[in-house]
């Protein structure tokens, strides 16, 4: 009986993206100094805002800094939301963020977050259009770093 | 910077910071209701900002969660 199971060159006939170049953008200031947003794929939004497309949507929610933990919500078909149900900071971790900077680990907890629906949805869109405008809004809101929850 | 559950996802989009505890994918940020470990895990997601000096590594964080499903 043959032990060959591997064979030179296979390849799967799976489509698997080319792996982009990481963008690294420098850190130029301490943590202590920082002004910290969260950006999540997880699709969280205020319990008023328009819930996310199930099957696929490439937009994004505003999360205002002042709303409560409690008033948050998620609508995304992609994974388990059970434990996300349960207590928002599983994804969307706000309350942590603010004792953070209560604590002096961080400057400053962002007046904004943004939550967007990932795991499917028009690629395109996500690359040209939804995330460069999720950067400039957290750049005219002169956030320093993101937590981002996704994957 | 990302906290992940999926590593080798994140691998593949090419992400140049990323942190990853030993949590199911949901629960990124660790279990429902356990404040200190959500708490731990965002705080050394962050410092990690000050230690990696190049792209592409996913530092594992030491905090377990295992979901009953």
């Amino acid at each position: 009986m043959s032990s060959l199971t591997v064979i030179d060159g296979l390849q799967s006939e799976i489509f698997v993206p080319v792996t982009p170049p990481p963008v690294w953008t420098p850190v130029t200031k301490p943590l202590s100094e920082m002004k910290v947003a969260i950006a999540t794929a997880a699709g969280v939004h205020h319990k008023k805002d328009k819930r996310f497309n199930l099957s696929g949507d490439f937009t994004f929610r505003r999360v205002t800094d002042d709303m409560p933990s409690d008033e948050l919500m998620v609508s995304h078909g992609g994974y388990d939301n059970s434990d996300v149900n349960k207590d928002i900071n599983c994804m969307f971790p706000i309350d942590p963020l603010h004792q953070l900077a209560k604590d002096g680990v961080i400057g400053s907890v962002s007046d904004i977050h943004i939550g967007f629906m990932g795991g499917g949805g028009n690629q395109e869109k996500f690359k040209n259009e939804t995330g460069p405008e999720i950067a400039r809004i957290l750049k005219e809101h002169e956030v320093d770093a993101v937590i981002l929850t996704a994957g | 910077m990302i906290i992940a559950a999926l590593p080798p996802v994140v691998k593949q989009t090419g992400t140049p910071r990323a942190v990853a505890p030993l949590v199911p994918m949901g629960a990124n940020a660790g279990a429902p209701h356990d404040f200190e470990m959500q708490y731990n895990i965002v705080k050394s997601a962050l410092e990690q900002l000050e230690i990696l000096d190049s792209p592409g590594k996913v530092v594992p964080l030491p905090f377990e969660y295992n979901a009953k499903v």
